[in-house]
């Protein structure tokens, strides 16, 4: 299987024979940061599309199919549009938080972006306590939702903003006791190293009902997470227009919109590292002509494809129920979720001790 | 006559005009006490208000309101007026029947008719500097008087009220409608869930609605003061801008209204392809319903399923009368043209799709848990409201109140077809939504009975080329797909009608919209809207 | 002990209403698609013939109309949407007799309500089903039929 390791030691190489160490590696951290970007986008861009065709078919449409063949670049005109789109100033906001809140949202879902095992060998940070280090930043973004309800200084704005926190921060708890279970079935914190556990067969086969249980509850929060339909009450576009974004225009509109496609992508992200093996192909014990077969399929096309599946999952969801009401949205998480959640984990950890996993 | 004697009983100085429907004519003296003798006499009991009008009858000003008792089904016209035109006013019945205070609103839009003692004395159409009372007859409508304001409204938190002492003394007090510290969001005009240009003003406390304040007017195009205008024929086409989703029931009532006062008997074919048609439409407006619930509630799939195959529907429509929303079909005396040979193979086609298509109706919407959630034990809407506040149809039958004009005053074939009127009695959210998904069965099932059978003959009568009314006033109502929708013409003789009143079923819905919201959240506002399922175009008028 | 069976019958009842959503909808992913590809079919697309897309007035092949310029349509138009302009000219046996000049029509303020052509007498005027009207100015909707 390539190790994209090869790569980045040979750039590293590279630069440090005519650069002194320091700036060899201001150097890579600006590479690095360019190259997560432009993924960043280009990641946006497809599921953009994506989400167009895919809901499209859901309702009986063909979807986009003006712009290039079969619609291909639509999204990368409406991008170009939304860049060079007027970024309308408005009377009675808090100007400074105004401006702040995309931003904060924006950065929230790079961060977390950064933190995701794309490939073999590709991967920026990795950490003993990198699924901690994902919670946190990822929960970063609620603040900016907050900031933009409450510094729009529309009605509408400031009922979204807090939807949005209630939602959120309720979430919040089953994405992090879900992780907790498969945490304690690992034993490690280090998302590298949860993927290379996952060699031999992937966790959501491995822990079997606990882990399962657990997915589908991570998908649900995740989904959640994301504030996308059936969760999507802060923006509830029947109830509130846009909820929290109702006033922003421009590039300042289009970084809360990708920061929601992303945050999707992360979180099927998370979600394949976890449970589906991340960028580890599918190996079967025993069969070995299998499991060479299945090693020549590159690491990211295994991560790419997992990710598709889990995204695809997400909006089948939002393209086939009605939205939640804010007491239901609690009641789901309160009175179910988190109560399920709670036995899940003790039932993990009865099976890891009693070690009644394969 | 038992009525008469009462009546002269309370008001000696009323007149009795006997007829189809008896008009009392009352002066405002005895105007109050003869409406709650109608109303809570149990021999009587007028509770239920239809149609209430505002007349400029040359020498006064008045009101002429249809009563309907929901016991006995006895229809009685209650007439009061004023020879005042200067200042104009009239003791208000808003507190006997909950309709009426809508209507009086209208009217006093319209006619400059202050009630004493009404709660809410602001114009429900026009703007608050609008100058000038369009329906009296010595209106000038001259654009230097009403130009066209470039600068929005003013919004005010409080509202005129007229009351009367003991003594007879009349002062103007305020009422209020919105605190200084409440926190009023603003619902439309421009608003995904309003369904057109209405407007509410809504007071919150967090999520939980405190009050509703419906404000109309947005879509009025003067349709009643056009019609004055009008030839017979002409005014037809103006129905169909009403409620642009029962078209065909607005047309059919006013071709029932003219057909009646001319005495014109229409060929048992007209009858058939009219009740076809009228069931087509309601098939497609409860689709549209269907769909636009859906999408208010956030399951935009289900919106794309229900506007599917409401689209099969319309092309049967245009291939019989060439329009998908404005039909253009009923005529005085019979109908457009013939129905189209091409129809009963595509009816007969649609009977068969759209049975499954109901099923996967249910399945993906009816059946999930967050839809039912949201809209059982949500919004309800009593008996005696619905019956106060005359609010038909669908929304009415949810609430246990038989009202379905097709059943009760035949018109077309309706007594010659097989239909069950389905009637629910919990009066929720989910009762006015299962009621319209029964009635798409109903009306499926009606188009079987019909389709096979249209009777040969002509599609239409011979009537003279000027139709002129006798005079005297005429009411009739059909049961269009939101409820009663009734026309009320006053004639005297003419080409053009003297006063031309519609009925709109979706006035009354809007005025329930408040007591059913009250301490519920935003969203049940939105679902509870969805399932009155107003047409904003009909309720302004 | 019945609300917690409560509590457990609602939680599978409500997933399985909404699996049993999920299998519908992603049953319609794979069927056919029901978007009209307007501009493309366009040689295909064929308005049912009773559509009123626009008024005209058939001329025969020596350029002649039947319209007796009496003016029904132009009284009966309750939008004031027809202008017909007449001239009164003497016929070789004496007669006298209006001829129609100019037959004026605003598509833009038609209400399609078919009254002109239910009262012409002798048929002159129809509907015809074109429907793309789209232009820049107002006064392109305002055409002369005959």
């Amino acid at each position: 299987m390539f190790d994209f390791g090869v790569v980045t030691q040979w750039i590293d190489e590279l630069l440090r024979s005519f650069l002194p160490g320091t700036a060899a590696t201001l150097v890579e951290l600006v590479l690095i940061g360019l190259c997560l970007l432009v993924g960043y986008a280009v990641i946006a861009l497809i599921l953009i599309y994506a989400e167009r065709k895919v809901c499209a078919f859901f309702q009986c449409r063909i979807g986009p199919n003006r712009v290039g063949p079969y619609g291909t670049i639509q999204s990368i005109a409406d991008m170009l549009k939304m860049l060079t789109k007027e970024i309308i100033e408005i009377n009675h906001v808090d100007r400074f938080l105004f401006n702040l809140a995309p931003f904060m949202v924006i950065i929230a879902s790079v961060l977390a972006f950064g933190c995701l095992p794309f490939a073999k060998g590709l991967h920026v940070i990795d950490f003993n306590v990198g699924i901690f280090f994902l919670i946190a930043v990822s929960s970063i973004g609620i603040v900016g939702i907050l900031l933009a309800g409450w510094a729009s200084n529309n009605k509408y704005s400031l009922i979204g903003a807090m939807r949005s926190g209630a939602q959120m921060i309720s979430y919040e708890l089953s994405i992090g006791l879900s992780i907790l279970t498969l945490v304690v079935f690992s034993g490690t914190m280090q998302l590298s190293e949860i993927v290379e556990q996952q060699a031999a067969g992937w966790f959501i086969f491995r822990g079997h009902i606990p882990a399962f249980i657990a997915f589908v509850i991570y998908v649900i929060a995740g989904t959640a997470e994301t504030n996308r339909g059936p969760f999507d009450l802060p923006e509830a576009d029947s109830e509130l227009t846009a909820g929290y974004h109702t006033e922003y225009s421009g590039m300042h509109f289009g970084f809360f919109y990708l920061a929601e496609y992303l945050n999707m992508f992360v979180v099927a992200g998370v979600a394949t590292t976890l449970f589906l093996g991340g960028w580890m192909p599918l190996h079967i014990p025993g069969w070995e002509g299998f499991n060479q077969v299945m090693d020549y399929i590159p690491s990211l096309i295994w991560f790419a494809g997992k990710c598709a599946v889990v995204i695809f999952i997400i909006m089948w969801f939002k393209w086939t129920f009605p939205r939640l009401r804010i007491d239901q949205l609690l009641h789901l998480e309160w009175k179910y979720l988190l109560p399920i959640n709670l036995c899940n984990l003790l039932l993990m950890v009865i099976v890891v001790v009693f070690k009644l996993h394969f | 006559m038992e009525l008469i004697e009462n009546i002269k009983h309370i008001a000696p100085d009323a007149s009795v005009e006997e007829g189809k429907i008896p008009t009392i004519t009352v002066p405002p003296t005895h105007y109050r006490q003869v409406a709650e003798e109608l109303r809570n006499n149990p021999n009587l009991s007028f509770d239920f208000l239809i149609c209430m009008t505002g007349c400029d009858w040359g020498d006064s000003l008045g009101v002429i309101s249809l009563l309907q008792s929901t016991v006995h089904e006895h229809k009685v016209f209650l007439k009061t007026y004023t020879t005042n035109r200067e200042n104009p006013e009239l003791p208000t019945v808003s507190d006997i029947w909950g309709t009426a205070n809508l209507n009086e609103r209208e009217v006093f839009d319209f006619l400059g008719i202050r009630f004493i003692n009404h709660p809410d004395m602001r114009r429900l159409f026009l703007r608050t500097d609008w100058v000038g009372y369009p329906l009296r007859k010595d209106y000038d409508a001259s654009e230097s008087i009403n130009p066209v304001r470039l600068y929005s409204d003013d919004t005010l938190d409080t509202t005129p009220t007229y009351e009367a002492t003991p003594e007879g003394e009349i002062s103007e007090k305020e009422n209020i409608l919105f605190e200084d510290d409440e926190y009023v969001v603003n619902i439309g005009p421009q608003h995904p869930a309003t369904h057109g240009v209405l407007r509410f003003r809504v007071s919150l406390e967090g999520e939980i609605v405190k009050k509703v304040d419906v404000n109309c007017g947005y879509i009025h195009r003067g349709i009643e003061k056009l019609c004055e205008t009008l030839t017979y024929p002409q005014t037809l086409a103006m129905t169909d801008r009403l409620d642009y989703l029962a078209a065909h029931h607005n047309r059919h009532a006013l071709c029932l209204c003219i057909e009646d006062a001319l005495g014109i008997e229409v060929p048992e074919r007209v009858k058939y392809i009219r009740t076809i048609m009228d069931e087509l439409q309601r098939l497609s407006s409860h689709l549209l319903f269907w769909s636009s619930l859906c999408m208010d509630m956030g399951a935009l799939t289900a919106f794309f399923y229900g506007f599917r195959d409401r689209e099969k529907v319309l092309d049967i429509m245009e291939e019989t009368t060439g329009g998908r929303l404005i039909q253009n079909y009923n005529t005085i005396g019979g109908l457009m043209a013939d129905i189209h040979p091409d129809s009963i193979r595509r009816i007969k086609e649609l009977i068969k799709y759209l049975p499954p298509m109901l099923k996967e109706y249910h399945e993906v919407f009816t059946g999930n848990i967050i839809a039912q959630e949201r809209l059982k034990h949500i919004g309800i809407l009593t008996r005696e409201n619905a019956i106060s506040y005359g609010v038909t149809g669908p929304a009415g039958r949810a609430s246990g109140w038989s009202c379905d004009v097709r059943k009760h005053t035949p018109y077309g074939v309706y007594d010659k077809v097989d239909f069950k009127e389905i009637l629910y009695t919990e009066g929720d959210s989910f009762s006015r939504y299962m009621v319209r998904m029964d009635e798409i069965v109903e009306s499926i099932h009606i188009l079987e009975q019909l389709v096979d059978n249209i009777p040969a003959g002509d599609y239409a009568v011979k009537t003279p080329a000027i139709i002129k009314l006798p005079e005297g006033h005429y009411f009739r109502s059909v049961e269009a797909s939101r409820g009663e929708f009734g026309v009320y013409i006053e004639s005297r003789g003419d080409k053009y009608p003297y006063r031309m009143k519609f009925r709109s079923p979706c006035l009354t819905l809007v005025s329930v919209v408040d007591q059913l919201t009250k301490g519920n959240k935003i969203a049940d506002l939105i679902a509870i809207g969805g399932t009155l399922d107003y047409v904003v175009p009909d309720l302004d008028r | 002990m019945r609300s917690t069976k409560t509590y457990f019958s609602t939680f599978f009842s409500g997933l399985l209403s909404l699996l049993k959503g999920m299998r519908v909808t992603i049953r319609e992913f794979f069927t056919k698609k029901t978007t009209e590809q307007y501009p493309e079919n366009r040689a295909t697309l064929k308005m049912f013939d009773r559509f009123r897309g626009e008024l005209v007035m058939p001329h025969d092949e020596n350029g002649n109309n039947k319209c007796i310029a009496c003016g029904l349509c132009q009284a009966n138009c309750p939008n004031g949407t027809i202008r017909i302009t007449t001239d009164t000219i003497t016929t070789e046996d004496g007669k006298k007799k209006k001829v129609l000049v100019k037959y004026e029509y605003d598509l833009g303020s038609c209400i399609f309500c078919q009254l002109c052509v239910k009262n012409c007498p002798r048929n002159a005027i129809e509907f015809r089903p074109t429907f793309e009207h789209a232009v820049f100015t107002r006064s392109k909707l305002i055409k002369q039929l005959n």
